[in-house]
């Protein structure tokens, strides 16, 4: 592949997305061996700010892939993904880690919260990486984690916590930084069904106070709570449609 | 993310796993201890023989039948036995009226050790010597009641007795020694003064001895030749002069004993810095060996740190991946892990130094006082965080280069 493709010509440059995402012609390719293997062969998609999406597709299908080059944790082997203005595919490992902080909140499965740590000092993460004094940073993360109704929780560490707290002590952590997308990853997998209920109901609720949300699933029930939905198969967006 | 913010995070870890983070520091522990201990006695050593020096003042010095240098080896120390001569007090006198740069010098015989006894009360082995009136000045003996001889005591072999407070203290428990008697060999002798406690230097007590008059000691235990042969003390008129003093006395005596030109003195003269020579020539190569124990301890237990540092890294792949996730950026990794090495090692370090400290209050009350240089002890925490940084640095620069997505999928 050329070069210039990883970087913005002048006529992109010009061209900067209106869309809070913007992702052209996005290429992933992994080398197995002699092997190459395309996960992602030519996506483009749009996202607008306050948009609910959710990504759904078979295991294999080249979702969990399309979420990394989302939450920026790896970058597209050609294409250009924009972000809220920035050109995300041409940057350093650095870069992305501040795009991260800034632009993303990100909700795991398995909740990926820091086991030693209380409540509220996982919620502090992210304002310490984005370099936030002790007093501010505290204040903010006690607001973000009354806000999911855990105000009272802010000293248990999560194995005190049950699975439905956890996500929302995870949830409070992604929203704590005021990010630009909520990044949820199957974030109702490791929960029973009413709970599973509770944490779609709030995200409905954050939907409503003006974030935007992309949900990865595999699970159409969940899916259907979204707004619009992309269906992924074999590394190419198969259907893209707005249910709503 | 500021220091104090990674120092807090550090330390947490640290004290996360306890027992492992003091298994981990032991290397580092033995290592900085064993380095102070050693420097302390060194310099407790060095400190002690300085003192003794001064003690008989910086600008004095001895003549003897003997010099360092005799001893030498073998051949020479057979070779210095056939050639030199005890000295006389026919040489002192001769040294005393012909010398222009010497202040003050007078004899002493060497010592022997005797019993002494008072009403049944035995103490054995002390040490027994004779001095002149003069040398009470020369070594400015403290003393803690009572005088030191005068001459006409010393030239009538009057039978007074100058002691040390530990003889004073086991003959005479109640009240003042001073005009009190006590026998050596069944000869009385009387107390005049008492020396100031002086203590125990190297297991060596400096308060069991009897000062006699040096021509009383001549005339009671057998003459002053041989095992109790005389040599000179003398001290130099200024510090500048001290040099010349020392050859004006060396030329009096081979005047005196008609050494031809090109002759070898059949004598030493002992200076000070011949003293501080001769415990550098010992102590130096030693003193490098004995760091070099101490330095292998602070190997060992950097490689240690190094190790469990990885273990670390692997144990927290998972933490190091959400840190990532949530905007942690490579340096934030590397300072966090490198910073946890070095807190964990001068940990060590400080437990080391507090160690090294207890060991010196037990060396000191048993052996010679100690002192730990405030520079080492600064240094040696230094230098355990420096090694602890340098053992974190490959751990630690592996987790800053972890893959986020791998990371986050590690369990």
């Amino acid at each position: 592949m050329a070069k210039e493709e990883f970087l913005p010509s002048t006529k992109s440059v010009i061209a900067v997305p209106n869309a809070l995402i913007s992702m052209r012609n996005i290429w992933k390719t992994y080398q197995m061996g002699i092997e190459e293997l395309h996960a992602l062969q030519g996506v483009t998609f749009e996202v607008q700010k306050g948009e609910y999406l959710a990504i759904i597709g078979p295991s294999g299908s080249g979702k969990s892939t399309l979420m990394n080059l989302i939450g920026c944790l790896d970058t597209p082997s050609k294409g250009q993904y924009w972000i809220n203005g920035n050109l995300v595919s041409a940057m350093t490992d650095d870069e992305l880690a501040q795009i991260r902080n800034k632009e993303i909140g990100f909700v795991f499965q398995t909740f990926n919260l820091l086991a030693r740590a209380t409540a509220l000092h996982n919620v502090e993460l992210p304002l310490i990486y984005a370099g936030i004094g002790s007093s501010n940073r505290q204040e903010r993360a006690k607001a973000t984690l009354a806000s999911v109704e855990l105000g009272d929780r802010i000293l248990h560490r999560p194995n005190e916590l049950s699975g439905g707290q956890r996500q929302r002590v995870a949830i409070a952590r992604a929203l704590v930084n005021n990010p630009s997308i909520l990044l949820a990853d199957e974030p109702t997998g490791a929960l029973d069904t009413k709970t599973s209920f509770e944490i779609m109901a709030l995200f409905e609720k954050l939907h409503a106070d003006g974030n935007t949300i992309i949900l990865v699933t595999h699970e159409h029930d969940i899916a259907k709570r979204a707004h619009r939905v992309i269906t992924i198969r074999d590394g190419e967006i198969e259907k893209d449609e707005r249910i709503r | 993310m500021n220091f104090a913010e990674t120092l807090k995070l550090a330390l947490s870890a640290i004290w996360a796993h306890k027992l492992r983070s003091f298994l981990t520091l032991l290397g580092m522990i033995i290592g900085v201890t064993a380095f102070m201990v050693v420097l302390s006695l060194l310099q407790g050593f060095n400190t002690y023989v300085d003192e003794k020096i001064a003690g008989i003042g910086s600008n004095s010095f001895t003549v003897r039948r003997f010099s360092f240098e005799d001893f030498k080896d073998t051949d020479t120390a057979a070779a210095a036995q056939r050639r030199n001569k005890d000295l006389t007090f026919d040489e002192m006198e001769f040294i005393r009226e012909r010398a222009q740069l010497i202040d003050k010098s007078g004899a002493k015989a060497n010592p022997n050790t005797r019993s002494v006894e008072r009403n049944g009360e035995v103490l054995q082995d002390v040490t027994i010597d004779g001095a002149e009136p003069v040398i009470g000045e020369i070594e400015k003996l403290d003393i803690a009641e009572g005088r030191y001889f005068s001459d006409s005591e010393n030239n009538n072999s009057m039978r007074v007795a100058f002691i040390g407070s530990e003889i004073a203290k086991k003959l005479f428990p109640f009240g003042s020694a001073i005009g009190e008697e006590f026998t050596i060999q069944g000869i009385p002798y009387r107390v005049i003064g008492v020396q100031v406690e002086k203590g125990t230097i190297f297991g060596q007590p400096q308060d069991v001895f009897v000062q006699l008059p040096i021509k009383t000691y001549g005339a009671n235990f057998g003459g002053l030749t041989r095992s109790r042969g005389l040599y000179f003390v003398a001290t130099s008129k200024s510090d500048e002069l001290f040099k010349d003093a020392v050859e004006e006395a060396r030329t009096l005596i081979r005047i005196k004993r008609k050494l031809a030109f090109g002759e070898k003195d059949n004598f030493g003269i002992l200076t000070p810095d011949a003293i501080a020579g001769l415990r550098d020539s010992i102590l130096g190569p030693t003193f490098i060996v004995i760091l070099a124990v101490p330095a292998i301890a602070l190997l060992v237990g950097a490689i240690v740190i190094m190790n469990i540092m990885l273990v670390a890294v692997t144990e927290r792949t998972k933490e190091i991946g959400i840190r990532k996730s949530l905007g942690a950026r490579q340096s934030d990794i590397l300072k966090q892990f490198l910073l946890e090495s070095a807190t964990l090692s001068a940990i060590g370090g400080i437990i080391g130094l507090v160690l090294a400290e207890l060991l010196g209050f037990i060396i000191s009350a048993f052996l010679l006082k100690t002192v730990i240089p405030w520079y080492a002890a600064v240094i040696s925490i230094g230098v355990s965080a420096f090694v602890g940084a340098l053992a974190g640095l490959f751990p630690a620069w592996k987790a800053a280069r972890l893959d986020p997505i791998e990371a986050l999928r590690a369990e």
